[in-house]
Formats: structure tokens, C-alpha cells, sequence
């Protein structure tokens, strides 16, 4: 080949393979920032009075004497409001009843979605429900939600041809002439004085338990779930994983059975999660009934099948590559087998090891499959360590399918499943530097 | 070594079975229609004694049952009834399946908010879901082929989505099978040719259309005017006694805090 060729064919190399980096750090920021940026709303926002309110009345947290206060300014800002409704159906009562059935069915609307906005009116009964205990507790809510309040959407479907066009009715033009019209603009200009948004770092997103099905409160539990899942798959699989591939690598001597169990270790690693899953529950719940339901062991238990494949095969790619030296001069010291593995070739493998756990680690945190039927549930308590024997848990990563695709309110909570996912891949990061960090202390030990 | 390991496993197992039977522990599995009362009944029993642990999952009325006939749930919610196979196998396994209504729920048909089609007949949904009507056009609506969505057949929704509209007609081939009421809400919420059937509690964001000239509502359901609504239940093993942490759980919805809940979260409580 011309030297002229091959130097083309080097750089486009080149340049093709820094552009695929390129895309995938791309990719990557893409993904990435986004995912930070939502999820941190979790956790950063403007939080309004109810914010504060509810930190108050479930978690006796906050200044309780400024916060009162603070309850009585809102209670006082928002009483005209209620005066001029109140005023309002005392004029329909007394009317007559063409004019009151014209009104009702608009007032009963506009009622709902103040309740929505500012919470249950003034002497009103309290709700059962929390999500219609408390106004809006984020001021990037309650803005869409005053939105509800001033215009009414509705559908012109007078082109039948065609789909309906969304048509905005201003409520203030409905209700013009009446009482009831002078809260609009009232509204517009003072919901911030009303509902007294303040920047706000609520760091019990990451610490309390969720309410209300996820409407309010945090994601301790699922965080709790997670964490048990992971630290109990990890201790199931290290240590069996480590000492299968200690046999494969120095007891077992080559044949046909060994060869079987290699190729079976391999297929293992390419079966789908979801298989382990349902043979999880077939297994370690209704035929060893390790548990009597769904419960944190039998989850682990399944998940430490799962990464058990990878575990063995890395820690096996780790101990054939501790140099035959190092074998050879403790054997040649007297030393016997079982010293020499966990005496000199172990150590020098930790390293190779450790990054294999690494990358499970970060699988079973984030799979979902494995845990859909032996361990993961829409809502459930933190549990103790001793719980975890019997008890199923809710963990990020089913509950983020769970908000994305079943909760009967998930337009309402999308901050609530980014801070989960920002906790799930947060998680993940976490556990990867501290072991990248361990290793490195290793290694340096060891070569030191 | 080899001794150690199943001297570990029967540690862990022996463990497992000392803390089975914890009284302040409530598993529950099904329904996801009937997901948020339980949830929100959950959520009301826990605050009132917080020593209390129920969990809840919503994988579909047919893996209720099946939980609860492996002994892996203490109450399966279900939208449908139990059949007779299913409380056949029940007995085989020892569980007596009872069963206790906690609420009625009319089965809304759901389109896009855009679309001007205001109500359909029975014949008509039928029609539409067995594939001989494809496109609104045919319904006064737009020119646009209908996009179906269905439950999965794992769901009791689904079910009774069979035998109250379909009555043995087929569902047509081109339909979109879904896993949760949530997911089909989600679906018709962002599709504008879509139709779907739903429980009452997933309407917020969708039109929901009139079926025989009748629109789903407390009073519809319960007078029985509007043509397709069902019961929605709770399993358990035996009767529940009140006074234990499951049967106060199923006994809530006959409570008038449960009946408010319920009310609340979107169902209708029963008479």
C-alpha cells in the first residue's frame, strides 16, 4: 500500500474514532444534565407557605411560632377571596333559580380549583386525603395551577372534520358583573403574597418517608429499599462468586465437567433479567418459601443470581492475571495452596475484583425485572435489618416505573420521580468512586 | 466450606420463618384500579397505628389471585370476581377465598380531550373494539383511524371490559396492550385518535364519553343507568376479623372515613 493511502486511512481512523467519543460524551451530557436538573427540583425549589405548613404539621419540623404566623398572614390575604364567593352564593340564594342554575355549575368549577390552588377554604372540613389537605406546596405548581383558576379550557368542536381546537376562557369574563369577578385580578397580582414563596432546600426529599402515595414527602424508603437490595445481592454474590472462580482457576482441573460449568457461567451472563425474576419467585418463594411473601431476601437472593456470572467471570479474568511468578515463589517458600491463594494470589487479584463488583454493584441497584416479583412494592414502609427477612420494600428503581406509568397522578408528582431518578444514578456514582477509590488504595499498597 | 454455606442457608431460612408471622404486617397485591384505594387505606391505617407495615402492589387482578392462592399475599385486590377455576385451585390450597366489595366503579371509555365525539353506544364501543369501525369518521368524528388501547389480559379491568361490552366478540388485532389503567390513561392522554377504558379514579386530563347516552358518575353507577360498571373487591383467606390489622385494612372501605376515602380518590362507595 502507498504510504500516501495509509496515512488517509490513519487520520479518518482516527477521526472516526474521536468522533464516536465525541457523540457519546454528547450523549452523555445530553442524558445526563437534564436529569440533574429536574431531579435537583426535587430537592430546590421555591417552597410556598403549604410547603412549610405540611413540614410543620407531619414532621414537626420548622420554626413553629414564624411558621404560624406566616399561616395566619396567608389565612388573612386569601379571606377576601372567600368573602367575595360567599357573598356572591348568598346573592344567588336569594335570587331567582334561572339565574342560580346559570352560575352554579361554573362557581362549583372555580371552587375545585381554588381547593387545588390554595387548599381547603376557610372552616371547611379537613379532607382524608393529603393531597387535598394542603394547597400547592411548590410555587412552579401553584403557578400552573392559579393558570386553572383564571382561564377555563374548553373544546370547540364546531368543525367536525377535524379535531377540537382547545378554546381559553378567561373565569373573569364568566363571572363578569358579579362579586366573584374582582378575585381574578385579586389573585394574578397577589398569589405570591398569599402563598409567600421562598426559596427553599428541602433535604427530607432524601430523608422522610413518602405520604400520601409519593404526593408529599420523600423517598427514604425507596432509597432505604435500594441500598438493602444491592448490599444483599453484593453479599450473596461476592463471596460465592470469588470462591467459584478460585475453584475454576486453580483447583479444578481441565475437563469436560469443568468445561460444561464455564460455558453454563457464560450463558448464564446472557439470560434477560426478567427471567431471573420470575425464577426467583417460582424458587425462592413458592418452592423453598424463604419468605411467605415477596420479602428483601428472596430479592437480593435473585439479584445475586443474576450478577453472579459476572462476578465469577471478572474475578476469574483477575486471578489468571497475577503473574505465575508470584504462585511459583510462594509454593517454592513451603507455603501450601490455600495460603498461597488467600495469602498472596487474592490480594494482588482485589483490584480486578473489585472493579467486576463494581459493575454489578451498579446492575443491581438499577434492575428492575429481578425485583418486580420477589421483592419491590408500589408503597411500603423503611424497614429494620431484621424486616428484610420477610418483608418486600419499595426501591427507586421499580418505583420510578411505577410513577412514570401507573400512579393515578403522575402529571402531578414528575418531581418527586426526577429526584428518584437523580437518587437512583446519584447511588450508582457514589458506590462506583468509593470502590474506584478503594482500589486505587489498594493497588498502591501493593505495589508500594 | 460446603457445611458452612448450608449451615448459613438454614440459619437465613430458619430466620425467615421466626418473623413470618408478624400481626402488624399487611401484604397486599393486585388490582391496579383498585390501587388507589388501597394505597390511600394504607396510607390512613399506618398513620393510625404506626407500628403497622402494609405494602402494596399493583401488578394486575390475576396476579392478585395468584398471590393469594400461593399463600404470598394476605389481601388480593382484584376489579374482577374471582372464577371458579381460580377458587377451585383457592381450596385445593387450602385458602378459602372470601370476598368483600369495597367499592363500585363505573368503567369510563376515555378519548382525547380534542375529540368531538361526545358518547357511543354499546354496539358501537364493541364495534370499535372487535375492529369494524376504524376511524372516527365513521363516528362523526375526524378523519383519523382509531387508535385502540387495552388492558393487558392478566387485568381484571380487562376482563370486565369482556364480558360487560365485548360478550364474546373478539378484540380486533390492532389493538395496544398495556400494563396498568395509569399506563392507558398516559396513552390516550398524549394520542389524539385513541380510545381506552379506565376505572373512575384514572379520568383527570381525558374526555370521558356518555355510553348509551348515560355519563359515568356516583349517581349513574349506583341507580345502575350507566351500562358497564362493576364491583371492585377484596380477597382474602377467610373472613376478615376486625380487630386484626388485615381485616380492619378490608373493613375500612365499610367505615365512614373508608367511604370518604374512596369517595375522594375517585370510586364510589358502596350503598
Amino acid at each position: 500500500m502507498r504510504i500516501g493511502t495509509r496515512k488517509i486511512l490513519d487520520r479518518s481512523f482516527t477521526a472516526l474514532g474521536g468522533f464516536s467519543i465525541g457523540l457519546m460524551i454528547l450523549a452523555l451530557i445530553l442524558i445526563l444534565v437534564p436529569m440533574f436538573i429536574r431531579g435537583g427540583g426535587a430537592l430546590g425549589f421555591r417552597g410556598t407557605i403549604e410547603h412549610r405548613r405540611l413540614l410543620l404539621e407531619k414532621f414537626e419540623r420548622g420554626n413553629r411560632p414564624a411558621i404560624e404566623a406566616e399561616i395566619r398572614r396567608f389565612e388573612e390575604r386569601r379571606a377576601p377571596i372567600y368573602r367575595q364567593i360567599a357573598e356572591f352564593e348568598a346573592e344567588l340564594t336569594r335570587g331567582d333559580s334561572a339565574r342560580r342554575r346559570q352560575y352554579a355549575p361554573a362557581l362549583r368549577d372555580l371552587k375545585k380549583n381554588l381547593g387545588i390552588l390554595l387548599g381547603p377554604a376557610p372552616g371547611a372540613p379537613r379532607p382524608m386525603l393529603a393531597r387535598d389537605q394542603f394547597g400547592q406546596t411548590r410555587w412552579d405548581r401553584a403557578v400552573i395551577k392559579l393558570d386553572r383558576v383564571l382561564i377555563r379550557e374548553s373544546w370547540d368542536y364546531s368543525d367536525p372534520t377535524r379535531g377540537g381546537v382547545r378554546v381559553r376562557v378567561p373565569r373573569a369574563r364568566e363571572f363578569e358583573g358579579t362579586p366573584v369577578a374582582g378575585i381574578f385580578p385579586f389573585l394574578e397580582n397577589h398569589l405570591a403574597e398569599i402563598l409567600q414563596p421562598r426559596p427553599t432546600f428541602y433535604w427530607g426529599f432524601l430523608t422522610d418517608e413518602s405520604f400520601d402515595s409519593h404526593f408529599f414527602g420523600g423517598i427514604w424508603a425507596e432509597l432505604l429499599g435500594t441500598f438493602y437490595l444491592t448490599a444483599g445481592a453484593m453479599l450473596f454474590a461476592l463471596p460465592m462468586g470469588i470462591m467459584a472462580a478460585i475453584y475454576l482457576t486453580e483447583y479444578a482441573t481441565d475437563g469436560p465437567v469443568i468445561r460444561l460449568i464455564t460455558t453454563s457461567i457464560t450463558t448464564l451472563a446472557g439470560v434477560p433479567s426478567i427471567v431471573f425474576g420470575l425464577f426467583g419467585l417460582a424458587f425462592f418463594i413458592n418452592t423453598l418459601h424463604l419468605s411467605s411473601a415477596k420479602s428483601v431476601l428472596a430479592g437480593s437472593l435473585t439479584l445475586a443470581l443474576m450478577i453472579l456470572p459476572t462476578v465469577i467471570r471478572s474475578a476469574e479474568e483477575a486471578i489468571r492475571a497475577v503473574p505465575r511468578t508470584f504462585k511459583e515463589a510462594a509454593l517454592s517458600l513451603g507455603a501450601g495452596r490455600w495460603q498461597t491463594v488467600t495469602g498472596v494470589i487474592l490480594p494482588a487479584a482485589l483490584p480486578g475484583i473489585l472493579t467486576g463488583a463494581i459493575i454489578s454493584m451498579g446492575r443491581a441497584a438499577g434492575e428492575t425485572a429481578p425485583i418486580i416479583f420477589t421483592a419491590a412494592v408500589s408503597i411500603g414502609k423503611p424497614l429494620t435489618l431484621f424486616q428484610t427477612l420477610t418483608q418486600p420494600t419499595p426501591a427507586l428503581s421499580w418505583n420510578i416505573y411505577n410513577l412514570a406509568t401507573e400512579h393515578e397522578a403522575m402529571d402531578e408528582i414528575r418531581h418527586v420521580q426526577f429526584g428518584m431518578v437523580l437518587a437512583l444514578v446519584s447511588l450508582v456514582l457514589i458506590l462506583n468512586i468509593a470502590a474506584i477509590i478503594v482500589r486505587a488504595r489498594i493497588s498502591k499498597k501493593l505495589k508500594g | 466450606m460446603k457445611s458452612m454455606m448450608m449451615g448459613m442457608i438454614s440459619v437465613v431460612i430458619g430466620a425467615g420463618m421466626v418473623f413470618a408471622g408478624d400481626p402488624n404486617k399487611v401484604v397486599v397485591d393486585g388490582s391496579t384500579t383498585v390501587g388507589p384505594i388501597a394505597k390511600a387505606f394504607a396510607e390512613y391505617a399506618m398513620q393510625k397505628n404506626p407500628v403497622m407495615n402494609i405494602t402494596v402492589s399493583e401488578s394486575g387482578s390475576g396476579n392478585g389471585a395468584k398471590s393469594l392462592l400461593n399463600n404470598a399475599c394476605d389481601v388480593a385486590t382484584m376489579s374482577r370476581p374471582m372464577k371458579n377455576s381460580e377458587k377451585k385451585a383457592a381450596q385445593e390450597a387450602g385458602i378459602l377465598a372470601f370476598e368483600t366489595v369495597v367499592a363500585m366503579d363505573g368503567l369510563a371509555m376515555i378519548v382525547h380531550e380534542s375529540n368531538p365525539v361526545q358518547g357511543l353506544t354499546l354496539e358501537q364501543i364493541r364495534a370499535i373494539y372487535s375492529g369494524q369501525i376504524v376511524n372516527w369518521k365513521e363516528l362523526g368524528g375526524p378523519d383519523q383511524p382509531i387508535v385502540l388501547i387495552s388492558r393487558d389480559t392478566n387485568s381484571g379491568t380487562y376482563e370486565s371490559f369482556e364480558t360487560l361490552v365485548m360478550k364474546g366478540a373478539k378484540i380486533g388485532s390492532k389493538a395496544e396492550y398495556v400494563g396498568s389503567n395509569g399506563a392507558i390513561r398516559q396513552r390516550v392522554v398524549s394520542t389524539p385518535a385513541a380510545i381506552g377504558y379506565v376505572g373512575l379514579a384514572f379520568c383527570e386530563g381525558v374526555k370521558v364519553l356518555a355510553v348509551n347516552q348515560v355519563t359515568p358518575s356516583a349517581e349513574t353507577v349506583v341507580n345502575k343507568s350507566y351500562p358497564i360498571s362493576r364491583p371492585l373487591f377484596m380477597y382474602t383467606n377467610g373472613r376478615p376479623k376486625a380487630g386484626t390489622a388485615k381485616g380492619d385494612f378490608v373493613l375500612l372501605g365499610n367505615t365512614p372515613e373508608g367511604r370518604k376515602i374512596i369517595e375522594d380518590v375517585g370510586y364510589i362507595p358502596v350503598q
